[in-house]
């Protein structure tokens, strides 16, 4: 009775495993990116806003001497700055991107909804090049569709 | 019942190999959803792991003696407190718990990083299982603990046969501490394959920022905090049951467990630098390497009886298994780690050689020194005996001349190291930070000097304790008295903001105060004395300013085993103390003797008895008593190294905001998600 009952979890815990990949659909999710050059440039920001923090922290505490203070303040805040400025580059970049992608969609959208007549004869198939009620090419009539 | 386990530990094995492939595809195909399918497979793993020890417990806890795994290793008599244990006393059981911790850390990963680091956890399933795999294949092929008893019947012909009583548990198992000492050292041992699996995901997914150095902090230090521990419960143990007076023999087994710890200690260090300064990006990768090989070659020596321990209760044929396995975990990631060192070229140089930076790099070179020192010293007799033919056991001697100047030198760097200041340290801020510490360790040699107490360690021992732990204790006041003048804290509110803003510095400090005390307690070691004794009733014995008498002597038994014991009262400066009842015991199952210590402890020293046996020509009761000083020091600072570990695993502001960053991060990406769907 036990054995079976265990035998059943072990296939009951397959079907589990495998149910993923039964799924209905064909539109198979790929993996999101885990850090972005976006939040990995925040991030770093956030370490060197740390290290000052820390920096004036020690220096009032007295554990760093006055020409060690001056000297790595300056060098976190040029570290600071260049990754503020870095950001600034990505921000720019992304909202330019994201701008262009948002044109694209609209155009896309905008394509769809416009209406495209149809001038090909229904009888012989003949692409007519203009606009026209009768087929160049049989004289068949023709049902313009939209 | 031996079904429903080996029903769990062949599942078990297919879920893995299947979560293994379904990884690697996953990862390769950067599908979601095969990814979810190896996740789940490694879900079912850790169920069907459990099922099996499930079904071994069981088997223990009714007596089943028709099992060869609970005749070999219980007995009836056998309390219900020491027959849990039975499931890690023996070679099958002990692999089949190695498996299922595995199993509880792999479901883990993958339940706390369902929304995170998913480019990671196909290849880290992938690792994770590769494990698990090999661990359930040895469970299942090799040391199989569902077999029955079986002898042979009419015509040669095997049954299965159910002994009325089983062989017992080995008595020097049969202790408190032993209930948990195993346990402890194994989820540190395997706790250190999680930051292998994500370092390995992050050389194979190219992904070499210090992403997954952040993710595996926590996942390291846990493995580690539950290893530092194992180890001091392990002396715990052989201080109150081995009887010799000590805690620590410098044996292989416990190297092996001081190995992954040592190598694991460099590394949390070391990850400060690539996260400060994004430097030693390889040599990370080469240390959680390092300490992940370790941890399976602790597990190798302990399980496989190679090399003679006091822990030979573990003599077996899987040597080789895991050789093969060793060879694999090398070959794999170092030639992974080559294939990626353009990858991992360093973002900073090394500003100045006073530093934090280089205080960490010079204490991992001590900490690797202090590694190969321990590795050498202890498979020195397997070298030996491959190549002149004759096992030559290095002893305590070998060790003590190696590891105690490197841990004096560990002792210093504790508390030198956080009075440097990133990147480069003046003249000027060494004297300021280091002129009172260092006054400090001149006063206190100068006491011990007064007091007469010689000795070249000694005197640096009570330096270097006296430095650190002013200079610790010195970085908490400093801090506090800061946050009183500027935001007028009282002294234990500043105290314990200053803390909670960087529990990971602090809680790192708390462990080097947990240091000094260990050391404190070390110390003792050179002040220890040794007498022996006959004695019977009413006689007296004086040791240093005790005297001990003699009540009695005489034998007894309970169900489980047969004991001699003395009573002795203690008395010192004309005050009773009580009674020590020391005892030898005899077991009946296991027909194996130990001796069982009594203990007197103090803060200043533990007064240690035993009972070494009768002597064969008086009939007297032979009396060892040890004057162990400090020892209970150790001890203390094995309670106060787990304490500040696990206040450095609080998140701390800086890592809340990480945090908060993060969280961000994952909704945008399931807001793109459910775009995508859309």
């Amino acid at each position: 009775m036990l054995t079976a009952l265990a035998f059943a979890l072990a296939l009951g815990l397959a079907f589990f495993v495998v149910k993923p990949l039964l799924a209905a659909g064909t539109d198979e999710g790929t993996l999101p990116v885990d850090v972005t050059l976006e939040t990995d440039l925040k991030r770093r920001r956030l370490v060197v806003y740390d290290n000052i923090q820390d920096l004036e922290f020690e220096y009032r505490a007295r554990k760093i001497a006055p020409q060690d203070y001056q000297t790595l303040r300056e060098t976190y805040t040029t570290e600071a700055a260049h990754l503020i400025s870095e950001s600034h580059e990505v921000d720019r970049q992304s909202t330019e991107e994201a701008f262009i992608e948002r044109e694209v969609a609209a155009r896309r959208v905008r394509r769809k909804a416009e209406v495209v007549p149809d001038y090909t004869c229904p009888k012989c198939g003949f692409e007519n090049p203009l606009p026209v009620k009768f087929c160049g090419e049989c004289g068949a009539k023709l049902g313009v569709r939209d | 019942m031996n079904q429903v386990g080996s029903i769990g530990v062949i599942a078990a094995l297919a879920f893995g190999l299947y979560a293994v492939i379904a990884g690697v595809l996953g990862g390769r195909l950067r599908s979601l959803r095969i990814t979810k399918s190896a996740e789940r497979a490694t879900l079912a793993f850790f169920v069907m792991v459990t099922l099996a020890v499930a079904a071994l417990e069981y088997l223990i806890l009714t007596d089943s003696f028709g099992s060869a795994y609970v005749a070999s290793h219980s007995n009836r008599a056998l309390p219900f407190y020491y027959k849990l244990p039975v499931l890690w006393s023996g070679q099958e059981g002990s692999l089949l718990f190695w498996t299922w911790l595995l199993s509880i850390y792999s479901a883990l990963v993958v339940l706390m990083n369902r929304r995170r680091n998913r480019q990671l956890m196909p290849y880290v399933i992938s690792i994770l299982m590769g494990t698990g795999v090999f661990f359930s294949s040895l469970v299942l092929f090799v040391a199989n603990p569902f077999t029955e008893v079986a002898i042979a019947g009419a015509g040669g012909a095997l049954k299965s046969f159910t002994p009325p009583d089983g062989n017992g548990l080995n008595p020097a198992l049969q202790y408190p501490s032993m209930v948990i000492h195993p346990p402890m050292l194994y989820l540190g041992y395997v706790g250190m394959v999680v930051p292998f699996a994500f370092a390995m995901a992050a050389l194979i997914t190219r992904q070499l920022g210090d992403n997954w150095i952040r993710t595996t902090r926590r996942w390291t230090m846990v493995p580690w905090m539950f290893l530092g521990f194992g180890i001091v419960l392990g002396g715990n143990w052989a201080y109150e049951v081995l009887g010799w007076g000590g805690y620590w023999a410098w044996d292989p087994v416990e190297n092996a467990s001081l190995l992954p710890w040592l190598a694991g200690t460099a590394f949390l260090h070391s990850v400060m630098i690539q996260e400060k300064r994004g430097m030693l990006k390889v040599w990370n990768i080469v240390l959680v390497i390092a300490t992940f090989f370790l941890s399976i070659f602790g597990t190798f020596l302990t399980r496989s009886g190679i090399v003679s321990s006091v822990h030979a209760f573990a003599q077996s044929n899987i040597g080789p298994f895991f050789a093969v396995f060793l060879g694999i975990i090398v070959l794999f990631s170092v030639t992974l780690l080559f294939l990626r060192l353009d990858f991992l070229k360093s973002e900073n140089q090394l500003d100045s050689v006073v530093s934090r930076e280089s205080g960490f790099l010079f204490n991992n070179w001590v900490l690797l020194a202090a590694v190969f020192a321990v590795l050498w010293g202890t498979i020195f007799p397997i070298i030996s005996k491959a190549i002149e033919n004759q096992t030559v056991t290095v002893g305590a001697p070998f060790f003590n001349r190696f590891m105690i100047p490197i841990g004096l030198v560990l002792l210093f760097l504790t508390g030198a190291g956080p009075l440097l200041a990133w990147r480069k340290t003046s003249f000027q801020s060494i004297r300021q930070n280091f002129t009172i510490p260092l006054a400090a360790a001149v006063v206190a040699t100068a006491v011990l000097y007064a007091l007469r107490v010689r000795g070249f360690y000694v005197s640096m021992t009570v330096l270097l304790t006296a430095f650190v732990a002013v200079a610790t204790i010195g970085e908490f006041y400093k801090g506090a008295r800061t946050r009183q003048q500027t935001l007028h804290e009282n002294f234990a509110q500043a105290v314990f903001n200053l803390t909670m803003r960087n529990t990971r510095r602090y809680g790192g400090y708390v462990i080097h105060l947990a240091i000094v005390i260990l050391f404190v307690g070390f110390l003792g070691q050179a002040f220890k004395s040794e007498t022996k004794g006959l004695m019977a009733e009413g006689d007296l014995m004086h040791v240093k300013d005790y005297t001990l008498r003699c009540e009695s002597f005489g034998t007894g038994d309970t169900p489980n085993y047969e004991y001699e014991r003395a009573s002795l009262s203690v008395i010192r400066d004309g005050r009773a103390l009580g009674l020590m009842e020391p005892e030898q015991r005899f077991y009946t199952a296991s027909q194996q003797a130990t001796s069982h210590v009594a203990i007197r402890t103090s803060p200043r020293e533990d007064l240690y008895v035993v009972l070494a046996g009768q002597d064969p020509d008086s009939k007297k009761a032979i009396i060892q008593v040890f004057i162990n000083p400090l020892v209970m020091w150790v001890w203390v600072g094995g309670v106060v190294f787990v304490l500040g570990t696990l206040l450095a695993l609080v998140p701390s502001r800086v890592e809340r905001e990480m945090a908060e960053l993060r969280r961000q991060h994952e909704e945008a990406l399931e807001i793109q998600n459910l775009d995508a769907e859309g």
